[in-house]
């Protein structure tokens, strides 16, 4: 197998349609009357609520922009408002400054220079106002996580990955780039480099030190069972950053799975308990 | 025996551990099928309780007969209709000793069933986590002709149906539950094993959605000349029917004569070489 950039072009419109079905097949069999989900403005927030009203009407959609004064950015704004106008789905803006503030006042803890903490807490927080909104109005949050973050544990542990559905978390970044183009996403959103903003210039390729063409690609091979000195050779990337990527990899399943706890029942939640999702 | 049947493929998408719901489903496509001339209608695999029970299999497991076969048993009575669907059956002898089986119910009641032989245990399948695999691999001989029952992964397993050519299946049913990403290799298996086979070949898949599992329906019956006389939709429920006609049979195996060609020494060798692997 070689590693090139058409491994990981997808068959679009059975992609979609997968998708699609995903979605509503869940919302129907939960219940409920939609979803709720967190649109920052970037591809994969734009992608999943914009496939969520493809798949359920934009009525049964509602979006949250949740800024904050230190990452507030006016195009990311910009971008959410043109998503939800052109799918017809409700965005609130809530800011969620004083919120933060009142928490980094009360922590006894708290300290301002330590911005992955920090930064943390700003997902956590924007993942307690999503469970607000759909607790209130009877619905689920959909979550926006997409393969290469989740693979590599790039996401804050129970804040932006914390949903009910994850509708896009089985595609790599460049593949929901190819699918927001294919629905409908401008180029301008579904081209824009990935940023978490947990903190003010915060880029995502830059703090990987990766582009997300090349990552995709190491990701894929590891999906794939290939060796790291195999990728390396393909990708003519030094075997230190093939293997980097692939402890990241490995090192981060904590944050992929329910807590690990001392095996003494006869049957455990998050090991042998196990259960249909939905039964109805 | 009859020279031609009609048979119905009756793709549904299954309520997972409702059996009285999928019952009732089942019940109204053998309606429709009889309504539409069929001599048989085939449900998928597991069509009784859904796919992907997990841990409810223990409790949703019956006894073969057992009251879900006596209900089922009535539709195919007053129907008058053969039925082939999928349950989770579990040991008279030991309740957690469960098989994933095939049934076949003619108008007069319970004709017989098979336990699936290969278990997929791999990716996202676990079935060998909750049933013992089967061992009999018999051919139904019915008023609708030969019949041999296979289920799902069994199909990627050539010597399965060679068995039942062997023992003069002219029909084989294949109850299957499968993902869409495995789908290219189902559409070409089903061909595959019709033809190397020169039998009829029914196959019914799930539709619907288990666990993020999507099954992507496709049901199908080939001609032992790898001909598809009808093809359900993908992934939507549906109910179709096509004529098998048994007297191509003969023109056929004349035309491709596999069976005459068999070389009994290649299963000695793939005999000694497999438990070599």
């Amino acid at each position: 197998m070689r590693l090139k950039s058409a491994v990981l072009r997808l068959e679009l419109s059975s992609v979609e349609t997968r998708i699609k079905r995903f979605i509503k097949d869940y919302v129907r069999k939960c219940g409920t009357s939609g979803v709720v989900l967190n649109v920052s403005g970037g591809v994969d927030s734009c992608t999943t609520a914009a496939i969520s009203c493809l798949a359920l009407g934009g009525r049964k959609v509602l979006g949250l922009f949740l800024p904050e004064e230190e990452t507030y950015n006016a195009v990311d704004a910009r971008h959410a408002k043109a998503v939800a106008e052109k799918f017809g789905f409700k965005l609130e803006t809530v800011d969620i400054s004083s919120a933060l503030k009142a928490c980094f006042e009360t922590l006894p803890t708290y300290a301002e220079e330590d911005r992955v903490s920090r930064g943390n807490l700003k997902a956590r927080m924007r993942m307690a106002f999503l469970y607000y909104y759909a607790n209130r109005l009877k619905r689920i949050v959909c979550g926006s996580s997409d393969k290469s973050e989740t693979m590599i544990g790039y996401f804050t542990k129970w804040g932006d990955v914390a949903a009910d559905i994850s509708p896009i978390m089985d595609l790599y970044k460049t593949q929901v780039r190819q699918l927001a183009l294919n629905i409908g996403i401008p180029p301008e959103i579904a081209e824009k480099p990935s940023t978490p903003r947990l903190w003010p210039g915060h880029m995502a390729e830059e703090e990987l030190g990766i582009e997300y063409e090349k990552l995709d690609l190491i990701l894929f091979g590891l999906e794939r069972f290939m060796s790291s000195e195999e990728i390396a050779g393909q990708l003519d990337l030094p075997l230190k950053r093939v293997e980097e990527i692939k402890r990241r990899w490995l090192s981060t399943e904590h944050k992929r799975r329910t807590p690990l706890t001392p095996k003494l029942g006869y049957r455990t939640a998050g090991a042998d308990f196990r259960i249909p999702y939905a039964t109805q | 025996m009859p020279k031609k049947i009609d048979v119905a493929l009756a793709q549904m998408d299954c309520r997972v551990g409702d059996k009285k719901h999928n019952i009732e489903v089942m019940k109204r496509n053998a309606k429709e099928a009889r309504e539409k001339g069929a001599d048989l209608v085939v449900f998928p695999e597991l069509s009784l309780t859904g796919y992907l029970t997990r841990d409810l299999t223990y409790e949703l497991a019956e006894t073969i007969p057992g009251p879900s076969v006596t209900s089922l048993e009535k539709i195919a009575r007053s129907e008058k209709l053969h039925m082939i669907f999928g349950m989770l059956e579990h040991s008279d002898k030991a309740r957690a000793i469960i098989y994933n089986t095939a049934v076949l119910l003619g108008p007069e009641g319970l004709i017989g069933k098979y336990r699936k032989m290969q278990l997929p245990t791999h990716s996202v399948f676990e079935e060998k986590r909750y049933f013992r695999q089967g061992y009999q691999l018999p051919v139904f001989e019915t008023d609708i002709g030969k019949i041999g029952l296979t289920i799902c992964y069994d199909i990627f397993f050539p010597e399965i149906f060679r068995l039942l050519k062997l023992q003069g299946a002219e029909l084989i049913v294949c109850i299957s539950a499968s993902p869409a990403v495995r789908r290219k290799f189902f559409e070409i298996f089903t061909a595959a094993r019709a033809m190397e086979n020169t039998v009829f070949l029914a196959y019914t898949n799930l539709v619907g959605l288990e666990d993020g599992l999507q099954f992507w329906g496709g049901s199908r019956v080939v001609t032992p000349s790898g001909h598809i006389i009808v093809q359900a939709k993908y992934d939507e429920e549906d109910l179709v029917t096509g004529e098998v006609d048994y007297g191509d049979l003969q023109r056929i195996e004349t035309f491709v004569p596999t069976l005459r060609d068999l070389r009994p020494e290649f299963f000695d060798l793939l005999k000694n070489r497999t438990e070599n692997l």
